[in-house]
């Protein structure tokens, strides 16, 4: 590792030597609230020599003596330019304001805002909150993960269906990142709504191809959540009522401009609606059904060289009624030190702590009872080096090591006569350690690259028992051999990858480029699931003994180009994805609280391909984008639908994506979204076989997703009302003169806003959000099974099984101050 | 238990949002033809049936198309006796046995022959012990409570059984006729592992007392005058597994359906046979009583 390193170093070293060159480095903040940006350009107009803020908005950019005309961009703010006379390294801090609603205050810049063009970043897709907060959404909730759903590439089964699939990949190959903490169920409800409370969320950003070296541990994507830090210039607060939920969030400076904190919550109230008028006898009276998630985080600028991040999420899912106790969730905590060691020099470590777990737990009424819980806990440390070498090498290196720690599930039953039995697995653990160097070389004016390696090396470790099993038949369970019981950290296999990546962009003219990638993903930890939806219950599971890594290389081809000075983006891009080990189930597998669960395993290879075309429009009074994915998926696995290549069940031919947002005003937004998905394959018989009076549906054929159930097709509309505070504040006055002619007196403590309250009063914001979802009321099918007529053992039918069944409006209320 | 997770999943699932279903008209390609097997012989005092037909198109709505020129023949491999079952039509192969005695013994292993146009199916399997089966006992339900709809009456069935607390697990597939008409759909298959409802696979439990749910003899009412009978048969651990994956196959939806698969069959197709054969063979030792809900 060490010999790459200074290969690398050596390389670089040979371009840079050639003259004197000076350094401005610092952050750029945004100057309402003092959030850090994410991503914006400092370049020299008129060259091709910038830098990008990264995730904690520092930027360093390298730039010859002399003077120099500098920009600071970034879509949706103001254009910050300056001149300067650069005589030595110096640090300086921006603040960028916010552009107006009002088409006439934009100031285009002709260079930064073609990013997606410039930069050698490809199949990505990166969501504004501004952006998300716009898009008419389910019950007029928010949310992160629906939004990332209208982007190429990325598609769900249905409704309720909890994660997303990325190019065909499965949910668990998802790494999705809260503040660098992974979480292990994205989903409340099932798959209605995310975890992530948009109150508190300044930056998405999805990553499906050409993942840098930085990232790894799942093979599809990586969604990178950032949270926002909290207002550090004032104290504000943000809040919402909703259908399903109501937010609150609330954001100040400790020490303005140094220290910050936000603290924002959700619970939905569903429970506490119905349970009033319920009759005392309704099962509902005793039910419990919520779910509540908090979202905090702290920050504070010790001084110019470093900043430390601490931050953390608490959710959980609760269902119960007299019988049953069902409740799951995710915590995880993150600290971040950063620290600048010289102008060229950033590092940020990590430390984290994720833990998902979920309790099920029924008894009756005399006694017998059943406890099942499990949980899935991570520790890990995380040091990441950003070196600004020169202004053509931008060098990042770091390691990680990441402990898992997992129990598969714990049961307890309870028998009539008080005894007990008792079902626990051991423990299983397992840490993955990894290294990354990777280097963005602008190689020519024209050309930049980014190459990299990481190795990941992973081992699976004692206490605990391994199960070895024999070879059989495909597709049936492989019968026990040998169990060996390992002690405590002893190694009982070990895997070392290296995963290579790739990209190159070669800018064609201004407003084109063509953009190449590759990469190698490594997985050490895949989700037991083997139902339609993945359900609360699913298992993760670690690599071991049975059970191999997961292999993804993907290699992927755009073009992209930008029309009328940035006003559209557009691009498309090919992919090919080939992976090795995937999961796979045997027949009638048996998965939950099964201490050879390993045996109900299969695994085998998998290839998904497809293009996605994107056209998005950045400017004016209509914004939004339209994304069209032509793409196939395939599994193949021994034992299964005869050992050919089957579609898998993320199979989607077409997919079209429209979002579009208008502003009729500068205070009435109207949006709407189309989608169009091509049914997700299903497995259908040919015939019935009748035993002992069951009528069983039988595949003679035996292929596998052999039909297809027909397509989703939805439309949402929203309308978004924000109310003008000066009119709103007005009419209040007019209201009390009114009240002080007609009955002489004012009505207590309204008549100005109190001094202590005046800023906030200035800053107040609220607005309205209409929203129907599934406007023209389509049943979309989520499966099509078959069944026996109840009552009526030889007829037999077909059923359509949708999860929304209608139309869906709701109205949300969103203030802030 | 499966089934325990999986009505907890879709009653949390629905308390928000109400999933809908509609029957649709779906056009199925047919299937190549099949022959199926359908032998559970008992140790009972009556006339024994093994069923042998095909299979059919999905949506034929009828019963399955019988096959009426098959040899069937079971063998007692234990006591080296066998068994000419003759064709009863409509796809019934019968052998009737002498009032005092039984063709399945427990503890025999057997084997059966199925012959079709010189083509000759086989399984093999192994009798099991019986159940103990102590009662039947009818609580009657004033309404107030219980499966029924409130406020009317009813009587439910309760079962009374033992399970032998051994080393040995044993597997029970209850059946429960309802005026001499037996509860048939996939949804009444009440399966149990030494009397309990199995948490899931082969752990070590064994109950004296056969404990809830399975001791509730389908959640149907009775009413006075109605019979009760039950039965319990002792079956193979491949059949109970065979129960629970047929009961998955027939009733596949919701959110957490799994994937489609076929049931398992323990028929052995010779190689280069014309016509494969599925099905399943099981011979059980059958406990049985019945009440009658007095007027």
């Amino acid at each position: 590792m060490r010999s790459v390193l200074f290969l690398f170093l050596f390389c670089v070293t040979l371009k840079g030597l050639a003259q004197e060159k000076l350094v401005i480095d610092g952050y750029v903040k945004d100057s309402k609230n003092g959030e850090s940006i994410i991503g914006a350009t400092i370049y020299k107009v008129g060259s091709n020599l910038g830098a990008t803020s990264n995730e904690y908005g520092f930027y360093s950019l390298t730039l010859p003596k002399g003077p120099h005309t500098i920009a600071v961009s970034l879509i949706g703010f103001r254009t910050y330019t300056f001149s300067i006379n650069l005589e030595k390294s110096i640090t300086k801090n921006f603040e960028l304001s916010e552009e107006g609603t009002n088409l006439d205050e934009v100031v285009v810049s002709a260079e930064a805002e073609d990013k997606n063009v410039k930069s050698v970043e490809m199949s990505v897709a990166k969501l504004d909150i501004k952006q998300i907060n716009k898009i008419p959404a389910l019950l007029g909730e928010v949310d992160v993960i629906r939004a990332i759903q209208l982007l190429p590439g990325v598609t769900t089964v249905g409704e309720g269906a909890s994660g997303f699939n990325v190019r065909g990949g499965n949910i668990d190959q998802n790494l999705i990142l809260l503040d660098e903490a992974p979480v292990y169920n994205s989903s409340h409800l099932f798959g209605f709504f995310s975890v992530f409370n948009p109150d508190a969320v300044k930056d998405v950003k999805l990553i499906k191809g050409g993942i840098p070296s930085q990232y790894g541990g799942r093979v599809s994507s990586i969604l990178d959540v950032r949270m926002k830090e909290g207002n550090s210039k004032r104290p504000a607060v943000t809040g919402g009522v909703g259908t399903i939920f109501s937010r609150l969030s609330i954001e100040a400076p400790i020490i303005k401009d140094k220290a910050s904190f936000i603290i924002a919550g959700r619970r939905s109230y569903l429970d506490a609606l119905v349970k009033p008028f319920a009759k005392s006898t309704s099962p509902i009276k005793n039910a419990d059904f919520y779910f509540y998630d908090l979202t905090a985080k702290l920050n504070y600028r010790i001084n110019d060289k470093n900043t430390v991040f601490a931050s953390g999420y608490l959710g959980r899912d609760i269902f119960g009624a007299t019988a049953f106790k069902f409740n799951w969730g995710n915590t995880t905590a993150t600290t971040r030190w950063n620290h600048i060691f010289n102008k060229k020099l950033f590092l940020n470590t990590t430390a984290f702590y994720s833990n998902y777990n979920y309790i099920l737990s029924f008894g009756t009424n005399n006694g017998q009872a059943f406890n099942w819980n499990s949980n899935i806990v991570n520790y890990s440390f995380k040091p990441d080096f950003t070196l600004y070498y020169n202004s053509k090498n931008t060098i990042r290196f770091g390691a990680q090591a990441l402990y898992y720690d997992f129990l598969p599930y714990n049961a307890t039953g309870t028998f009539l006569d008080g005894s007990k039995a008792s079902f626990k697995a051991d423990r299983r653990y397992g840490v993955e350690y990894s290294a990354y160097i990777g280097n963005e070389q602008k190689l020519l004016p024209r050309l930049t690259i980014e190459y990299g390696l990481r190795v990941s090396m992973y081992n699976y470790l004692g206490k605990g028992k391994a199960y070895y099993f024999r070879d059989t038949i495909p597709n049936t369970t492989r019968p026990l051999n040998e169990t060996r019981t390992y002690a405590a950290g002893k190694l009982i296999k070990d895997y070392i990858n290296p995963e290579p990546r790739f990209s190159a962009n070669y800018v064609v003219n201004s407003f084109s480029s063509v953009k190449v990638s590759y990469n190698r993903m490594a997985q050490y930890i895949q989700l037991i699931s083997n139902t339609a939806a993945s359900t609360p219950l699913d298992v993760y599971t670690i690599a071991s003994n049975n059970l191999k890594p997961l292999i993804a290389d993907q290699g992927s081809v755009g073009y992209f180009r930008n029309f009328k000075q940035n006003m559209f983006e557009t691009s498309v891009e090919l992919y090919y994805k080939y992976l090795k080990n995937q999961l796979d189930y045997i027949d009638n597998a048996d998965l939950f609280i099964n201490p050879t669960v390993e045996n109900q395993l299969i695994q085998g290879l998998g290839r998904a391909y497809g293009s996605e075309f994107y056209v998005k429009k950045n400017k004016g009074k209509l914004q939004g984008w339209v994304a069209y994915t032509l793409s196939k998926t395939q599994r193949l696995v021994r034992g299964i639908s005869n050992d050919n290549w089957f579609l898998s069940r993320y199979d989607r031919t077409h997919v079209l994506n429209t979002s579009l947002n208008y502003d009729i005003t500068k205070n009435l937004n109207v949006s709407a979204n189309f989608v169009y998905l091509t049914g997700v394959p299903g497995t259908f018989p040919n015939s019935k076989v009748q035993i002992q009076n069951l009528n069983i549906p039988y595949n003679t054929d035996g292929i596998r997703n052999n039909y297809r159930i027909p397509a989703y097709h939805r439309m949402d509309v929203g309308l978004t009302y924000n109310v003008n505070m000066e009119k709103h504040w007005k009419r209040k006055a007019n209201r009390r003169s009114f009240y002080r002619r007609v009955f002489g007196f004012e009505t207590e403590g309204i008549q100005s806003p109190r001094p202590i309250f005046s800023n906030l009063v200035k800053n107040h914001e609220m607005s309205y959000v209409l929203s129907v979802y599934n406007v023209y009321n389509r049943r979309n099918p989520f499966s099509i099974y078959f069944r026996t007529k109840a009552g009526e053992p030889n007829q037999t039918e077909a059923v359509r099984f949708s999860i929304v069944g209608s139309f869906v409006p709701a109205i949300t209320y969103n203030f802030k101050f | 238990m499966k089934k325990t997770i999986k009505y907890i999943l879709i009653f949390t699932s629905i308390l928000f949002f109400t999933a809908c279903e509609d029957v649709v008209q779906i056009k199925l390609d047919e299937g190549s033809k099949l022959f199926v097997i359908d032998a559970f012989v008992t140790n009972m005092r009556s006339t024994q049936i093994i069923r042998v037909v095909t299979n059919d198109t999905y949506f034929s709505n009828r019963e399955a198309p019988p096959v009426s020129d098959a040899q069937v023949i079971l063998k007692d491999l234990t006591a080296q006796k066998q068994f000419t079952f003759i064709y009863a039509g409509n796809g019934n192969y019968a052998y009737t046995i002498s009032a005092n005695d039984t063709i399945a013994k427990p503890n025999h292993q057997y084997e059966l022959n199925v012959t079709i146009d010189g083509t000759t199916y086989t399984s093999l399997t192994t009798q099991k012990r019986p159940a103990g089966l102590d009662s039947v006992q009818a609580i009657y339900n004033d309404g107030s409570g219980g499966f029924g709809p409130p406020g009317k009456s009813d009587y439910n069935c309760l079962l009374w059984a033992k399970d032998k607390v051994d080393a040995v697990s044993d597997y029970y597939w209850i059946k429960t006729f309802r005026n001499d008409t037996l509860l048939g759909a996939s949804t009444d298959l009440n399966l149990s592992i030494d009397g309990t409802n199995g948490p899931v696979t082969d752990l070590p439990v064994d109950s004296t007392v056969f404990t809830p749910p399975i001791v509730f003899l389908g959640f149907n009412r009775f009413f006075p005058g109605s019979s009760c009978k039950v039965e319990i048969h002792s079956i193979a651990k491949e059949t109970y597994y065979f129960f629970v994956q047929a009961a998955s196959q027939i009733n596949n939806g919701g959110l957490f359906a799994t994937t489609p698969e076929n049931v398992k069959t323990n028929i052995v197709t010779p190689s280069g046979a014309k016509t494969k054969a599925i099905g399943w063979f099981n011979m059980s030792s059958v406990a049985s009583q019945k009440i009658v809900i007095p007027k």
